[in-house]
């Protein structure tokens, strides 16, 4: 069976030449859609049920320069992932090598994981009312390649290995990068149980618009721990004190009856 | 004894409540299929899939909104009088709700007279209303998630759950005393063919029953 694998994104060597959306669609067979500028060269706002994965470009200006900051978006594969805690009908599930993939047999698309993403990665395509996101090409990796966005990135941006090697990787290159950029940091380690998707970032995630820690949110636990599974129990009893109500006033009743009382009607 | 009656509820007052329980009903089980999964085992094949069971809830949805809307719109005066009676809560109305519970299991408890509504149905007036709303509101926001803020479509997901709950409890104990329960049964009349019986009005709603004798 397969180990638990990680991916590596090393934004300080992304271009943003967007390779690896388009390796993605053409593994995965999406169709290609009209896009239009979001900000500077960057083409797509956000993940779409046909583009798995894009690139945000980030401006930063400092003493009279710009810089290139690049991001990019895709299905961070959690350990412990909102999504899966929140699909109404267990479609979603966590595979050995670590992945986060979603059954298109038992999906409804109701978009309960579009809701529930820190990061809002999967969307739900409204005719065919089934959710798609990154699937980290696990048909590819299971059968021993790599993704096809970390086969394709020119600058070597993108690696793909045993968690470990990856980890040392990541130090190692977030060492070199602190020297020119002191807020250089990993991102992924602390999110959602840990993420499949390692990332080198440049800058403070809030730069990049990426929440800090995201964690399961309060609102999803209240819901799917406390509401549904206890909650819901409520209602069986009180339709059981109606039950109860309505054979002990007809016994109460024949019991006054019986002895002349008056009835009550 | 003449069984006279006597009127209680306005035809638009009928048509709003029996509308908003058939959706009711229909949200309710709709709705359940996707609570949890094995709920969503039962309840699913009534309905053929979720995906259909999703649509009728949000076709629902409209009819539940509009309908106690048309109501309103054709009645104002009689819900005003309807929230007026509700938000009068007295010290008759806690003493009602003092001795409901042995009341509801058929004990024989002396009640201070009661206006139109009683303490319970004051109760559930407010209870059953403030869910149905937030029901709607939370629905809408997750409906139509992608125009609102990601924390708030959050939020609506165990909003709309804990008020389905407090609603359904609360319309199990009303859908009973309104119908099987001997003491307020016969107020299913009222509801149904607009009057109930004056000595029952007498007896249970003794307030109201002199104001709308007098004039
Ligand atoms: C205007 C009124 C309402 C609207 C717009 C609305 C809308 C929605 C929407 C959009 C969902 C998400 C699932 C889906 O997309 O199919 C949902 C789920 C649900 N609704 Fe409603 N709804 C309304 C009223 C009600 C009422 C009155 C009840 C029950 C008494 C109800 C019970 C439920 C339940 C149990 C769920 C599943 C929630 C979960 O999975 O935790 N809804 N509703
Ligand atoms: C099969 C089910 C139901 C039956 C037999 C039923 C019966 C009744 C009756 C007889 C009344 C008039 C009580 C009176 O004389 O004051 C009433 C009032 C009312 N009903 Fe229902 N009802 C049912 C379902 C529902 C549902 C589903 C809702 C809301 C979601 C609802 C909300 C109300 C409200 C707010 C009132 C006014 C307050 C009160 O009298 O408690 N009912 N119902």
């Amino acid at each position: 069976m397969m180990t638990k694998k990680k991916v590596f994104v090393d934004t300080s060597l992304c271009t943003g030449c967007k390779a690896c959306s388009v390796a993605c669609k053409a593994w995965n067979d999406l169709e290609a859609e009209k896009t239009q500028l979001i900000t500077s060269y960057q083409s797509q706002a956000s993940t779409t049920y046909n583009t798995w994965t894009y690139i945000s470009m980030h401006e930063k200006y400092e003493n009279g320069k710009m810089e290139w900051l690049m991001f990019k978006h895709q299905c961070y594969h959690c350990a412990e992932p909102s999504c899966l805690k929140a699909c109404p009908v267990q479609a979603i599930y966590k595979t050995e090598s670590g992945y986060t993939l979603i059954d298109h047999e038992k999906c409804i698309g109701c978009g309960y994981c579009v809701a529930n993403c820190p990061w809002s990665v999967p969307k739900t395509n409204p005719e065919l009312k089934k959710t798609f996101k990154c699937t980290g090409c696990i048909d590819r990796v299971e059968n021993g390649i790599k993704p096809a966005c970390v086969y394709t990135c020119q600058p070597g941006a993108l690696h793909f290995g045993e968690p470990a090697e990856i980890e040392a990787l990541a130090q190692t290159r977030l060492a070199e990068v602190k020297k020119d950029h002191p807020k250089a940091q990993l991102y992924g380690d602390n999110a959602m149980g840990g993420t499949t998707y390692l990332y080198l970032l440049l800058e403070d995630p809030e730069f990049y618009g990426l929440p800090v820690n995201p964690t399961v949110s309060s609102s999803l636990v209240v819901w799917k721990d406390w509401v549904q599974p206890y909650g819901i129990w409520l209602i069986p009893l009180a339709a059981a004190a109606a039950v109860g109500s309505f054979f002990t006033t007809r016994i109460i009743n024949n019991a006054n009856k019986s002895k002349g009382g008056d009835l009550h009607a | 004894m003449l069984k006279e009656r006597v009127l209680r509820f306005s035809g638009s007052a009928r048509f709003a409540h029996w509308g908003h329980t058939i959706t009711f009903l229909v949200l309710l089980f709709t709705g359940l299929t996707l609570f949890t999964p094995a709920l969503g085992r039962v309840l699913t094949p009534l309905f053929g899939s979720h995906v259909t069971a999703s649509s009728i809830h949000k076709v629902m949805a409209v009819f539940f909104t509009i309908i106690p809307l048309i109501a309103l719109v054709i009645n104002f005066k009689g819900f005003v009088e309807w929230w007026k009676d509700v938000f009068s809560f007295g010290a008759n109305d806690i003493k009602f709700l003092m001795v409901f519970p042995l009341e509801f299991f058929g004990f024989h408890v002396e009640i201070p007279p009661q206006s139109k509504f009683n303490g319970g149905e004051k109760m559930n007036s407010v209870v059953t209303t403030t869910s149905c709303v937030l029901l709607a509101l939370s629905g809408y926001v997750m409906w139509f998630k992608d125009a609102f803020p990601a924390g708030l479509v959050q939020w609506c997901y165990p909003i709309h759950g804990i008020c389905m709950i407090l609603a359904t409890c609360m319309v199990c104990m009303h859908a009973y005393l309104g119908s099987f329960h001997p003491g307020s049964g016969e107020s299913f009349w009222g509801m149904w063919k607009g009057t109930v019986r004056s000595d029952w009005a007498a007896h249970h709603h003794a307030k109201w029953y002199n104001e709308v004798t007098k004039s």
